[in-house]
């Protein structure tokens, strides 16, 4: 088992710094229950794939992989600068609804401009993705993107902190609300893009949310949800992707469902504590 | 006296949309101002024009060279998911002064303890806000207010959905802390009866209309029932002046007199 779980590593080192990236973001995301604009994004810069694979068939652009990577970060930083500037509410729709609406338009433009794409790729691989294909360069590739992006957070911890929890007295203060929120977002945005060309839409969700659920529900401090959530994530995908390799399942989901497992057993831990 | 905020003649609203228009008072150091009024009547309107969010359409709003505010933001304002613990929330009372990039130190850390030993709830710091009564919460607020040195205390309905009790320990707690401290207060509200026996001076905004005075100028019949525009009653009970909209009988229906007085 170990030796053919050996034989996909570098598509494991690829699914465990998308955990990590996503693992971190993923804790603002729950604390500040935008868990569908995670969702949201990730389907447009699906779209954002579709349309590029669609451009490429018709001749308009070249088939070259970068054009792809391009338009899936195009559409995922306007969707994340989109909803960090409030995602419509100053039109007065609500803002899961805008949500909503995003997905589920950005779901159906990705299945049309596929079905006409030349290429011929299933669309369903933007929702499962695939995660077997990492390579080592797409590993390089997502570590280059990976570690700016925890290098950002490091160093303006406070400054996220602040904007997320109590967005008035942090403008009272001079904070400039709306510059943090969108840099926020952009981290957010540029994660998600790169994620998501290789574990599809499905799977950074998953890493989105669980992971920091289950670091909500043990821990008590910001540092402990950081730590727990990373754990948890890598753990999901050490033991998701080991299982799946020598059982012949399909990856991602495998891997989501030992976050959810994860999720599970905090629950019962914190059910435990509670009534102790 | 310089005043630490002077509006002249200011004309506030947003875009084409006038909220209130030709509003000229001071808040001079040492103040204790309730700027009161119900909800939608200008008073978050007043309130961004001081704290600098909101430019005035005409005239001008002035503050002084360096000033500094502790702002206590609602209750529901402030997003108590976060596991938090009291000492850290106080601490961003700071996070100004500390400046980018860099973490809280040993002094920041200290003068967040004093802080919360200010206002009674130091043996608190190392509990998780969200699991500190609504009372517990507002002092910790108020403490991370203080923690940045402010000149001038502004605290957004400080009361709204507390209690009898915890309502008075706060207000109670804010009166102190402008007498001990000569701290100056501006204090937002829609309750007038809460606010009127705790601060020096009113500024009552009522759609569209402004008054600023002593609390004797502004608690009267007179006033009251021009600004609200029905008539009001203001008596005064163990020294604490309430305000009363007076009721009107029902058509047809006969008014009882229960003890000399209309029922």
């Amino acid at each position: 088992m170990l030796s053919t779980v050996l034989l996909f590593r570098e598509a494991l080192y690829g699914a465990l710094v998308i955990a990590l990236a996503c693992s971190v973001l993923g804790v603002y995301v729950v604390l500040r229950r935008i868990v569908f604009v995670g969702a949201a994004i990730a389907q447009l810069s699906s779209a954002g794939i579709a349309l590029a694979l669609f451009l490429a068939g018709t001749g308009v652009i070249g088939s070259f992989a970068g054009h792809t990577t391009a338009f899936a970060l195009a559409f995922a930083l306007a969707g994340a600068m989109f909803f960090g500037l409030g995602g419509g509410q100053r039109a007065g729709v609500p803002p899961d609804a805008t949500i909503g609406v995003s997905y589920a338009v950005a779901a159906a433009a990705g299945i049309l401009l596929i079905s006409k794409a030349a290429s011929g790729e299933a669309h369903d691989i933007f929702l499962s993705g695939n995660i077997l294909g990492i390579t080592r360069g797409d590993t390089l590739v997502l570590l280059a993107v990976t570690i700016p992006v925890l290098v950002v957070h490091a160093l303006f911890y406070k400054e996220f902190l602040f904007v997320s929890f109590d967005r008035e007295t942090a403008r009272t203060l001079g904070y400039r609300v709306t510059f943090w929120n969108l840099f926020l977002y952009f981290t957010l945005g540029l994660v998600i893009a790169f994620a998501m060309q290789f574990a599809g839409v499905l799977l950074v969700f998953d890493f989105l949310v669980l992971p920091a659920v289950t670091g909500l529900m043990l821990a008590r401090s910001m540092r402990a949800i950081f730590t727990v959530s990373v754990a948890s994530a890598l753990l999901a995908a050490v033991i998701g992707f080991s299982l799946s390799v020598p059982f012949d399942l399909p990856s991602g989901p495998a891997i989501i469902a030992v976050s959810g497992l994860l999720v599970a057993i905090a629950w019962s831990v914190r059910r435990m504590q509670h009534r102790g | 006296m310089t005043a630490l905020i002077s509006f002249d003649h200011a004309t506030l609203g947003y875009g084409r949309r006038v909220v209130l228009s030709d509003i000229s008072f001071d808040i001079p150091p040492g103040d204790f101002l309730g700027l009161v009024g119900p909800n939608g009547a200008g008073k978050t309107t007043i309130l961004r024009a001081i704290l600098g969010s909101l430019m005035p359409i005409e005239g001008t709003v002035v503050e002084a060279p360096g000033l500094r505010f502790g702002y206590v933001p609602q209750r529901d304002s402030v997003d108590y998911g976060f596991p938090l613990k009291v000492l850290d929330v106080v601490l961003m009372g700071r996070y100004d002064r500390i400046g980018l990039m860099r973490r809280p130190s040993r002094a920041d850390r200290d003068l967040a303890s004093a802080a919360l030993d200010h206002v009674g709830v130091g043996h608190l710091a190392d509990q998780q806000l969200n699991a500190l009564s609504g009372g517990q919460k507002q002092r910790v607020l108020i403490a991370r207010a203080l923690v940045g040195q402010p000149n001038v205390l502004v605290l957004d309905e400080p009361t709204n959905g507390m209690d009898l009790v915890s309502t008075t320990q706060i207000l109670g707690l804010v009166r102190e802390l402008h007498e001990r401290d000569n701290l100056t207060v501006l204090m937002v509200s829609h309750a007038l009866n809460e606010v009127a026996n705790y601060v020096n001076r009113i500024a009552l905004v009522v759609e569209g209309g402004f008054r600023i005075g002593t609390v004797a100028e502004i608690m009267n019949e007179e006033t009251l029932t021009q600004m609200y525009g029905i008539p009001v009653d203001v008596d005064e009970m163990h020294g604490h002046r309430i305000v009363v909209a007076r009721r009107t009988a029902p058509e047809g229906m006969p008014i009882v007199k229960v003890g000399g007085r209309d029922a």
